[in-house]
């Protein structure tokens, strides 16, 4: 079979993670196969008979391939895994009694006046006073179509998974505060948080707080920089179940 | 294949824009890490995006500049906004032909005279856009965009109302600016492209003004703002934002700033709020005839943005996966439209459809592989085609490798090469029908009449006797009756500079403003 131009490589081998070599490896193959028959030079079938030849038909099949062997792929947007629970991870966001066990958390019993550490993450913004409120997850559309038709309790200290601003769009300015398990202080999610003035801590670790847990979280702590990042800085604001 | 008419120099250039845009993809990424959202599989969306750039992007970039060249497109864009196209247009392309490399559909050899003109375009435009501080790229002004010609700041700034953190005023300007960048986020999709920022502008020792630009937020080019977005009057607001005691220390290809000490809502000491559009002579006061009236505008606004936040919540939320594929995609995909919006060519089917080339790579764009791949080829740089030899010490890593590939130069001497991907087929979206109308600010209009309007309008300091005014002839020639005349343009409508002309100084406008706070 003739070899494609990239298969000779100096300098290149593979793609770091394993699906992703999967699928290039299977598209290299499907495009091998197709040149090969083609018979033609391939400044003629570049933009030319690759139209043709390779389609949505071909990648479906490379995709039902890898599912045969029993992979099934991560879900990020609920979507996904909703449409197709055939090809996804369970992605547990429906599961109501969840709760964050990080096991690099930093967790300790009870200080002296009783706080439990249970948590760290990356202050946005630097407050006068520590927030206190009531924890509740916040990892689906359908959790916030009740509060936006509801309200949001007050003293709501929202948890959410990704650093992204548009699941909580239409109720995030009535949280009494957030905490990202993803993302960095220059993320979106703390952008808009930073604009509403809102206390939020990114990139948490949790172990041990669950929705409906009154939790302090140490908004005083020093803001985490762009230069804290590129120096590894370690800039962490803890956080308390009370 | 017939040697191409490429020369060694201009390929010299175009590796070294691609290289230029290598290295800063990587810094961009690895200091904002991965978008997720639970709405949108923004990975696979963002991919899918990179796919149609490399497409379309040098077939709708030609058809703009038969109409109007990419310098005078930025011409215009530099006095009435944009949206975020520095990094956008090179390297949505770039990593569009990255990932096809890697996949081997195409090779470095393939799409050349695609790849040197949408380049050379770029350039062009950039230029244009940065000829006030004669940049090419943000960065390339140590993260610094001072794009705004003196005549337009002063009048920003004599005519920005002062606050206080705690009055009517400051309290209304942050609910807003909350709101419309919470909002835009929604509209773009997780994505930053509906804000822009600019800046910072020196003011006094203590006080920098940031502009602050928020596009499309009405009924315009986006199918999904059809019946959402209606109510909402202007489909671009600017804020000009003064803030005192902090610096902007940097100000990103992005759009995005960051303050040292960080900014807070304490340090913001004045506001003000204008439109502008392809079709206005320039930028528009919005409830700027005083404070409480901005107020008023501001909050009457702010329940609008609200309004048609929940409104496109809901009905995003009850997207499909593939519909949400494919606004993500096209909201990236088409941040070039506004270009073909200044040239008076903008066509739905040309921006707002997924060519069936790109479209064949759907099945591929699950949310695990989009999250691996894009992770791979704009953070880790982990790519076969990324690597390079060993001696290589990347630009902030210092590992062996090249986030873009070049042009090889053989192409020069006997390697085979092809030209480009040919004219742009037919399209797909899995989105409701577009509705033929399109908030201007000369009210609604069809798409056939905005692109009429827009190729008959030149804004006034767009016009050949003022286009080539810039600073430097200012700085010669403000005693002259034409310098008088190209300031004019801009203070026609101020509140404080109405007719004053060329003659005065940013420091002229400062004590200006002393002397009003201090007589309140």
């Amino acid at each position: 079979m003739l070899k494609l131009y990239v298969d000779t490589d100096k300098y290149g081998y593979q793609s770091e993670f394993a699906p992703v070599e999967a699928y290039n490896s299977a598209v290299k193959d499907l495009l091998r196969r197709k040149f090969s028959n083609s018979d033609v030079p391939w400044e003629d079938f570049v933009f030319e008979l690759e139209e043709s030849l390779v389609t949505k038909a071909d990648m479906s099949a490379i995709e039902a391939r890898l599912l045969a062997f029993g992979h099934r792929f991560e879900p990020s947007a609920m979507s996904s895994s909703q449409e197709r629970p055939e090809a996804y991870k369970d992605s547990g966001l429906f599961n109501e009694d969840f709760f964050f066990e990080h096991e690099d958390a930093p967790t300790a019993d009870g200080d002296d006046i009783g706080r439990m550490l249970r948590g760290a993450g990356d202050n946005v913004v630097n407050h006068e006073n520590n927030l206190t409120g009531i924890a509740q997850y916040i990892r689906t559309s359908d959790k916030v179509l009740k509060y936006l038709t509801e309200g949001v309790p007050e003293n709501t200290i929202a948890i959410v998974d990704d650093s992204g601003g548009t699941l909580t769009a239409p109720i995030l300015e009535q949280f009494s505060g957030v905490l990202c398990a993803g993302g960095t202080t220059r993320s979106h999610l703390a952008i808009l948080t930073r604009e509403y003035n809102i206390p939020c801590l990114m990139n948490v670790k949790l172990n041990g707080i669950k929705s409906n847990d009154r939790i302090e979280v140490e908004v005083t702590a020093p803001s985490k920089t762009a230069d804290d990042y590129a120096s590894g800085v370690s800039t962490l604001a803890k956080i308390w179940r009370l | 294949m017939s040697k191409p008419e490429i020369t060694y120099s201009q390929l010299l250039e175009t590796n070294n824009l691609i290289q230029q845009n290598s290295d800063e993809t990587y810094w961009l990424c690895a200091t904002r890490t991965v978008q997720e959202s639970k709405i949108f599989p923004v990975s696979a969306y963002i991919l899918f995006s990179y796919l149609n750039c490399f497409y379309r992007f040098p077939e709708l970039l030609k058809k703009i500049e038969a109409n109007m060249s990419a310098e005078e497109v930025g011409d215009r864009a530099r006095n009435s906004g944009i949206k975020i196209l520095a990094w956008t247009i090179p390297c949505f392309y770039l990593l569009g032909r990255e990932m096809l490399i890697n996949w081997g559909v195409i090779k470095p050899t393939d799409a050349v005279e695609d790849v040197v003109y949408v380049m050379d375009f770029w350039k062009r435009f950039q230029l244009s856009w940065h000829r006030n501080n004669g940049g090419l790229t943000n960065k390339q002004g140590g993260h610094r965009a001072q794009i705004f010609p003196e005549q337009k700041l002063q009048v920003f700034h004599a005519d920005a109302f002062e606050c206080e953190v705690g009055d009517d005023l400051h309290t209304a300007a942050q609910e807003f600016m909350a709101t419309v960048a919470q909002y835009g986020f929604l509209v773009s999709c997780e994505s930053r492209l509906t804000i822009h920022n600019h800046g910072p502008y020196k003011i006094s020792d203590n006080r920098e003004m940031l502009i602050r630009d928020f596009r499309e937020l009405s009924e315009y080019d986006f199918p999904w703002l059809d019946d959402v977005a209606n109510d909402l009057d202007y489909n671009n607001l600017t804020v000009a934002m003064v803030v005192e005691d902090t610096h902007i220390t940097l100000l990103d290809d992005w759009g995005s700033f960051e303050a040292e000490p960080e900014l807070k809502s304490e340090h913001i000491k004045a506001i003000g709020l204008w439109t502008a559009d392809n079709l206005t002579d320039g930028h528009l006061p919005v409830g700027m005839g005083s404070p409480e009236e901005l107020t008023a505008t501001f909050k009457n606004l702010t329940e609008k943005v609200k309004e048609a936040t929940s409104k496109l919540w809901t009905q995003m939320a009850g997207w499909s996966r593939d519909q949400q594929m494919d606004a993500g995609a096209l909201n990236y995909f088409a941040c070039a439209k506004e270009l073909a919006h200044i040239a008076g060519c903008y066509e739905m089917k040309d921006w707002m459809m997924i060519d069936e080339r790109a479209e064949r790579f759907r099945p591929l764009l699950n949310d695990e592989y989009g999250n691996l791949f894009l992770g791979e080829l704009v953070g880790m740089i982990t790519q076969p085609s990324q690597m390079a030899h060993g001696y290589t010490m990347a630009q902030h890593t210092d590992k062996p490798t090249k986030g873009l590939s070049f042009i090889p130069y053989s192409i020069l001497k006997d390697e085979p090469y092809t030209p480009g991907v040919g004219p742009i087929r037919g399209g797909v979206t899995n989105l409701s029908a577009k509705v033929d109308r399109y908030r201007t600010s000369q009210g609604f209009m069809t798409q056939e009449q905005l692109n009429k309007e827009c190729r008959s309008f030149t804004m006034t300091c767009c016009q050949e006797k003022y286009r080539l005014l810039c600073a430097d002839w200012v700085k010669y020639h403000y005693d002259t009756e034409l310098a008088d005349e190209l300031f004019r343009i801009e203070q026609k409508n101020s509140r404080n500079l109405k007719d004053r002309g060329a003659g005065l100084t940013c420091q002229d406008i400062e004590h200006m403003r002393l002397a009003r706070v201090e007589k309140a």
